[in-house]
């Protein structure tokens, strides 16, 4: 035959991603990361039961939020990312939340996402010089994201932050504005 | 050495308070900004150190010559608390920061029975106050890279925390 054909590496599946503001017609790709009880096993919620809370959930925390971006694969939000603004002495630092439907963990599809947010997020908010991340010491997939994502791990605060009623133990992990951008 | 004592401040401990709150050295460390007017300082008073869940005056012999305070978080932080100090310059080095530190965290978990952690941060060139924390008992976590903006500029700090499981450490 000549020519040669386009290589089909499962890769390709997953090259189609892109973030974008979500909203309440996503409410049913959203049930599906925010019911699964593997997706909320390190974050502060339980998993949603019902459609109304998930509106809920989307019209106060979503919308008004300073930066929240749906995940998305092939324009179809499979999980979300954000970063949290302060104020006063504490505004030159924003915090990076992210979580993704467990059918989509292990393609590097979260670090991808954290790259393309770390390209712009900067840039956006010109007054932002640190971009940080807190992961509970035993969420080690979450760690090695950031690692991949070019974060830098900076240390364990201990019983830091409270999570389903138990203080946890936080590795916190940082980018700053002057360090190197990771590449895409 | 006399009694190093902590206990709340009056409006009446307005001169000490701004005998060593106007400090120039006292200045350049920490946050507090200098009061132009004692009208300001009392302004502080009534709006943060009274008002404040935990504020103390360190006192040498019943009389205020700095402050040690800590602040509760909530929510998702309710586990934990900031600690912050400043003592005039002329006690300096004379172990009394420490002995403050000891003895409000001898009590605080007690005060506030939700706190499991206190923390405390300390600019990377503030010997002293590192000192004070590692001798206190507590432990050095780790650099936080432009962590706040202080005095304009973004700084790096030492995060220092003391767990109420953490070994306890005499008050002597």
């Amino acid at each position: 035959m000549e020519g040669t054909s386009p290589v089909q590496s499962s890769k390709n599946e997953y090259s189609n991603l892109s973030l974008r503001l979500l909203d309440v017609s996503d409410i049913d790709d959203f049930m599906v990361w925010a019911t699964d009880e593997k997706v909320a096993r390190f974050c502060t919620w339980e998993p949603y039961t019902n459609k109304e809370d998930g509106l809920n959930f989307i019209k106060n925390t979503v919308l008004p939020h300073p930066w929240f971006r749906a995940i998305c694969l092939d324009n179809r939000p499979i999980g979300a990312i954000s970063v949290t603004s302060n104020s006063g002495n504490d505004r030159c630092r924003g915090e990076l939340g992210y979580v993704l439907a467990s059918k989509y963990w292990g393609k590097e599809i979260v670090t991808r996402a954290v790259k393309m947010v770390a390209n712009t997020i900067f840039e956006e908010w010109p007054h932002l010089e640190r971009l940080e991340a807190l992961v509970d010491v035993e969420n080690v997939g979450s760690q090695k994201v950031l690692e991949k994502a070019g974060f830098q791990r900076e240390g364990v605060l201990r019983k830091y932050f409270v999570q389903k009623g138990k203080s946890r133990d936080m590795v916190m992990f940082s980018l700053l504005s002057i360090d190197p951008r990771p590449q895409i | 050495m006399g009694e190093i004592t902590l206990r709340p401040y009056e409006v009446s401990d307005i001169d000490e308070f701004l005998e060593w709150a106007n400090d120039e050295e006292v200045n350049r460390l920490s946050r507090l900004e200098h009061f132009n007017s004692k009208e300001d300082a009392l302004c502080y008073f009534k709006e943060v150190v009274i008002p404040h869940p935990c504020y103390r005056a360190i006192c040498l012999d019943g009389r205020p010559i700095g402050f040690i305070a800590f602040e509760p978080g909530s929510g998702t932080a309710r586990c934990r608390g900031y600690m912050g100090y400043a003592l005039g310059t002329k006690y300096w080095g004379q172990g009394i920061t420490t002995k403050a530190v000891k003895t409000l965290t001898s009590t605080l978990f007690k005060e506030f029975p939700g706190i499991e952690r206190v923390e405390a941060t300390a600019g990377l060139d503030n010997k002293a106050s590192i000192r004070v924390l590692e001798k206190a008992g507590f432990q050095k976590e780790g650099i936080l890279r432009k962590w706040m903006v202080f005095k304009g500029i973004t700084t790096d700090v030492l995060m220092f925390a003391l767990l109420s499981t953490d070994p306890p450490v005499s008050t002597s």
